[in-house]
Order: structure tokens, then C-alpha cells, then sequence
């Protein structure tokens, strides 16, 4: 069963981690590239968050811009590739094939077939998300110490921790489970972009409520000090101490701004916080990375789970 | 003896329509069994309950032992190559009797890919396969479709070599009765989710007659199964003794003859049991 399995999805298997070597490499050399550029131009203490590494930042920006880009479509694009070419055709092309006719009349029952595929598929989809993750947090430090993003930043955070294997696994068991509901492999591809999408904006949306916001008032700035916190939202305090959405009757005046500029919404935040307001925000500070990063574990691992019940349950109703 | 297939009261629903209904049948260990229907009749859908591709709706149907399937269009792993299509056998199977001399002996290539085999190549690996792992009931959906007469002729060979050599079980569906002629010594009738006939084939042809006379001419002291007219001549199959009117001639119905009959007269049924002809 084991050699089968292998015989069947060697050519994902192999594609996989060839693309996960390509990538360590590539991250490895941008890495070691990277830190010999800093090391001769970097002015001391940088990189960081000071003023005068705010050059050293922008050149290298500009230097790995294409590792970059590759970098932001991937929490999106990997999880829907492994959906569509791991979990996808595990069930729909033996439904299309009539192939499920062979491997489900041999004396291995379809049971242990299924277990057998599931836990082998399964295993390695989590393997390779992790070594995801672990080259990737290897490899940020070397651009961003100090000036951390890993969990403001909704494509970072998915790439770090255990963010690539819970969304690796949950899409390898949303196409499993879609090739049972369409027995064909592209339909089922088509499911598994279109809801590896869906459900990464839905978990983004609900993660403001994984934890009590932490509330903050700030004077003079409406931006928190800590740029890595998720912003949840933000409120007015009027002088009296009552919060409002929207202050009314504080006699600032208040002008639309034109295209890019906000110097209007400026000077108008400058007036309130000149006549005794203070902004209140409500965000999840950095420090939640971790409680963060389970509770999404959590939640993908347990839609996994009901997504692979699923498809077990439709094959065993009717293997036929 | 123990019966190689049982079927009691077998049911199997989908949706909300019948594809088989109260069917009860068994074949005797050693026969080989022609699965016989218009296609929609239940053949698939008997078949695949049998070998566990579906749970019955209603009722049971029991194998003696191990079944082995090769479905319609005999599908295979188009990648794998004929040697990696046997070492899959092998290794999803308890029991496995080397097979390669089979094929090789039957000029297939191992190395071959599967998908660059003839449709008779193909057939003959599917054959191969279900026949390794030494099936008590080895079930064939529709085995000789798709094929030229040649490797029709040459699959069928094949199966008989097999249940001449040991004690193999065959249920084998078409829906081309000639096929099945010389091969086969059971006889299963399905017809719109029933049962229509089950029996040995020779008891069969032997209490039935197929008569022809003028109309108006009487059959009383006969069960008439079927009646066509051509001009002012009747033709009928009948069950039972000749009739006493000597104006009808009488002769023993060929097999086609027999399956038409039963096919064109849904009402009429010829099952052990139910009228004590047959097994």
C-alpha cells in the first residue's frame, strides 16, 4: 500500500520538494548575498528600526524585489497548489478514471486504502509546510531585525510558525473532500483555489475575535506605537471621557481630501487632539503572535479533520 | 453445495429510483454464469453489490469466498507500466500467484505502459490481474465490449482455460447472448431491475418449446411465456409440455431464442422456486 501510494502521487511528491529545495536555496543564497551587503554597507546598528537604517531598508527592497513578490503570492498560492495537485485527484481521477474500481475490489479494504493514502498524503503535506515555515523564519532576520512584521502582516504571519502547515493540510483535505462531491479531478481544482481564498479572507475577518482587543489612548498620533499590532478599531474620547464613533460639535473643521494627499484628515486629528480628544484603539499587540497562530492551527486542523470525515463517509457510503 | 453467489431479496435504490428489486438468485460453485439484460436492466448494479462497490438497499448477497472484478471498460493505471500494474496486485493482495509468464506468454510486453497497449492487450491485463489473486468468484462486467472479434475470442479463451484448471466460479454480463453461447452453462435474466430467469442452461432449453403454427390454433396445457405474429403464422415460447392441438410444430428454442422471449414479456418469469423450472 505504501509503495503504491507512492507510485501513484510520486510525481506531487517529487515536484513538491523540488520546489521546496528551489526555494531554500534561493532564500539561502538571497540570505547570504543579502547579509554581505549589509555587513559592507550597513551603518552601525542596522538594519533596524532607526532613522539611519531607513536607506538600508529601501536598497534592499529594491534588491530582492522579485524574492519578494514571490514571497507575497505564496500564502495564497502554495496551500491552493498543494489543494489542487495533492488532495484534488486522490479521489475525483480515480472517480474519473473508474480507476476506483480496481483499487476498491482487491483484498486491501477501501477503509485502509483510505487510511493508508490519507495518513501518508497528510504527513508529508504537514512535513513540507513546516520546512516551509523553518526556512522562512531562518531566513526574514536577515532583512527585518528589529522592524518585525511576522504577525501585523496577514501573508507573513501565514508563512511562519505553524501557519503553512495547518493551511497545506486544510487545503490537501478540501480537494480530497471535493473530489468525492464532483468524482471528477478539475472541478474539484477549481473548489479548492476558489476556497482556499475564501476561507483565508473568513479566518482573517474572525481572528479579531481570538482574543480581548487591548485598548490604548493615544494623544497626538492615531497610530499605535508598535507597527507589527492588528489593528481591530478605533474610537474618539471626547474631553468628557465618553467614546464616540465620530466627534460631533468639536468646531474643527473638517475638509475632504483630494487624492493621495490626507493633509486635510491631518489637520483636522491635530485640531481634536489640540481641543482635549484622544484616540482610542483597539488592536491585538504582537505579543499574541503565538496564541494567534494556534488558535488558526486549531481552527484549520479541525475543518481538516470534518473535511476528511467527509470524504471518507461519501467514499464508504458508495464506493461504486 | 454451497452456492459460489447468493443473493436474497437484494434491493438496491438509487435515489429515488429501483436499479434492482427483490431479486434472489444463487449460482451453483463452478458454473459460469451469463449475466444477461438490455442495458439499464441491473447487470452493473448486481454485479457491483456483489464484489462490495455498493451496500444493498434491501436484503443480502453472500460470496463464498473471495470475488474477483474487472470492471467495465477494465480500468487500469494508464502511467503504471504492465510490470507496475502487477507489482500493485501483488501488493493489494493477500493472495498472488505470479503472473508475468501469463502475459508474457501472450506477447505483452512488461515494460510496456499500460495506455500505449491495445483495447485487447488491456483486456487481457485486467483479466490477468483479477485472476492472480485466485478468486473463488471472479465477476466480469461486460468483458468482451470494446473489443475486435479477435480478442473477443481470445478473452474468452483465456477465462475458459482458467475454469477448466481449477475450481473458478464465473458470472460474466453482456448484453450480446451471443457471445455467451459456448461458454456458458448458467443463465441469469434481468430485465428493468428484476429477475427474470435463473437457472442451468440446458434445463432451460430443455422445458421450453418454441412453437409455430396457424392462428387460432389452441395452446391450452401450456404456460406461453411470449407470442409473436408474423402474417397468419404464430410463433410462441412456452414452458412446459407440448400442447395437445396438432397443428403446432414444436422445437427446442435456441439460447438468443429463449432471452428474447423472456425479454419481450417482462410479466413472465422462470426462477427455481417460483415454478420448479431449472436448477
Amino acid at each position: 500500500m505504501i509503495w503504491v501510494t507512492w507510485r501513484q502521487h510520486r510525481a506531487q511528491i517529487l515536484v513538491t520538494a523540488a520546489f521546496l529545495v528551489l526555494l531554500g536555496m534561493l532564500l539561502l543564497g538571497s540570505a547570504v548575498e543579502a547579509s554581505r551587503y549589509v555587513a559592507e554597507h550597513a551603518p552601525p546598528g542596522c538594519p533596524g528600526v532607526a532613522v539611519a537604517c531607513g536607506d538600508l531598508a529601501v536598497a534592499l527592497g529594491q534588491r530582492y524585489e522579485a524574492v519578494y513578490s514571490i514571497f507575497g503570492w505564496m500564502p495564497l498560492v502554495a496551500p491552493a497548489l498543494i489543494g489542487a495537485f495533492w488532495g484534488a485527484p486522490l479521489l475525483g481521477r480515480e472517480y474519473e478514471r473508474g480507476t476506483h474500481r480496481l483499487a476498491w475490489t482487491q483484498s486491501v479494504p477501501v477503509g485502509r486504502w483510505l487510511a493508508v493514502k490519507l495518513s501518508l498524503l497528510g504527513g508529508a503535506v504537514v512535513a513540507g509546510g513546516l520546512l516551509l515555515s523553518l526556512m522562512v523564519s531562518l531566513w526574514r532576520p536577515v532583512f527585518r531585525t528589529g522592524a518585525d512584521s511576522t504577525f501585523g502582516n496577514i501573508g507573513v504571519f501565514n508563512m511562519v510558525g505553524v501557519g503553512p502547515a495547518a493551511w497545506w493540510l486544510y487545503a490537501f483535505a478540501l480537494g480530497t473532500a471535493a473530489g468525492t462531491l464532483f468524482r471528477r479531478t478539475l472541478p474539484a481544482m477549481a473548489l479548492v483555489v476558489a476556497g482556499v481564498a475564501v476561507s483565508m479572507f473568513t479566518l482573517f475577518q474572525l481572528s479579531d475575535y481570538y482574543a480581548e482587543p487591548a485598548r490604548t489612548e493615544l494623544s497626538g498620533t492615531v497610530l499605535p506605537a508598535d507597527p507589527d499590532a492588528r489593528l481591530v478599531s478605533a474610537a474618539w474620547v471626547e474631553p468628557s471621557g465618553r467614546e464616540v464613533a465620530e466627534p460631533a460639535d468639536s468646531g474643527c473643521p473638517r475638509r475632504v481630501d483630494v487624492g493621495q494627499s490626507s493633509k486635510n484628515a491631518e489637520a483636522w486629528q491635530a485640531c481634536l487632539f489640540g481641543k482635549g480628544y484622544r484616540y482610542a484603539v483597539y488592536y491585538h499587540p504582537p505579543s499574541r503572535f503565538w496564541r494567534f497562530q494556534w488558535t488558526d492551527g486549531g481552527i484549520l486542523a479541525l475543518a481538516s479533520a470534518a473535511l476528511v470525515g467527509l470524504a471518507v463517509h461519501r467514499t464508504l457510503r458508495r464506493p461504486g | 453445495m454451497r452456492p459460489a453467489l447468493e443473493a436474497t431479496g437484494l434491493g438496491v435504490r438509487y435515489r429515488r429510483t429501483w436499479a434492482l428489486r427483490d431479486c434472489s438468485l444463487s449460482v451453483p460453485a463452478g458454473r459460469v454464469a451469463a449475466l444477461v439484460g438490455p442495458n439499464g436492466a441491473g447487470k452493473t448494479t448486481l454485479m457491483h453489490a456483489a464484489v462490495g462497490l455498493l451496500r444493498p438497499t434491501l436484503g443480502s448477497v453472500r460470496v463464498a469466498g473471495e470475488a474477483a472484478f474487472v470492471a467495465q471498460d477494465k480500468p487500469l493505471y494508464e502511467s503504471f507500466t504492465v510490470a507496475e500494474m502487477l507489482a500493485f496486485g501483488r501488493r493489494m493482495n493477500t493472495r498472488w500467484d505470479d503472473a508475468a509468464d501469463r502475459l508474457a506468454g501472450l506477447g505483452i510486453p512488461l515494460k510496456q505502459k499500460v495506455s500505449g497497449l491495445s483495447g485487447g492487450q488491456q483486456a487481457q491485463v485486467a483479466l490477468t490481474l483479477a485472476l492472480a489473486c485466485r478468486p473463488d468468484l471472479l465477476v466480469l462486467d461486460e468483458p468482451l465490449a470494446n473489443l475486435d472479434p479477435v480478442a473477443r475470442h481470445d478473452v474468452m479463451r483465456s477465462i475458459m482455460a482458467e475454469v477448466a484448471g481449477r475450481e473458478l466460479t464465473v458470472l460474466l454480463s453482456s448484453h450480446v447472448v451471443s457471445d455467451l453461447e459456448e461458454t456458458c452453462d448458467w443463465l441469469v435474466v434481468l430485465n428493468g431491475g428484476r429477475l427474470q430467469v435463473s437457472g442451468d442452461i440446458e434445463d432451460l432449453l430443455d422445458g421450453h418449446l418454441v412453437l409455430t403454427g396457424p392462428e387460432g390454433a389452441s395452446a391450452a396445457g401450456t404456460q406461453v411465456v411470449g407470442a409473436s405474429r408474423v402474417g397468419r403464422q404464430v410463433s410462441m415460447l412456452v414452458r412446459g409440455a407440448p400442447p395437445l392441438d396438432p397443428r403446432w410444430q414444436a422445437r427446442r428454442p435456441g439460447l438468443e431464442e429463449l432471452v428474447m422471449g423472456y425479454l419481450r414479456s417482462p410479466e413472465s418469469a422462470a426462477l427455481p422456486g417460483l415454478t420448479g423450472v431449472g436448477a
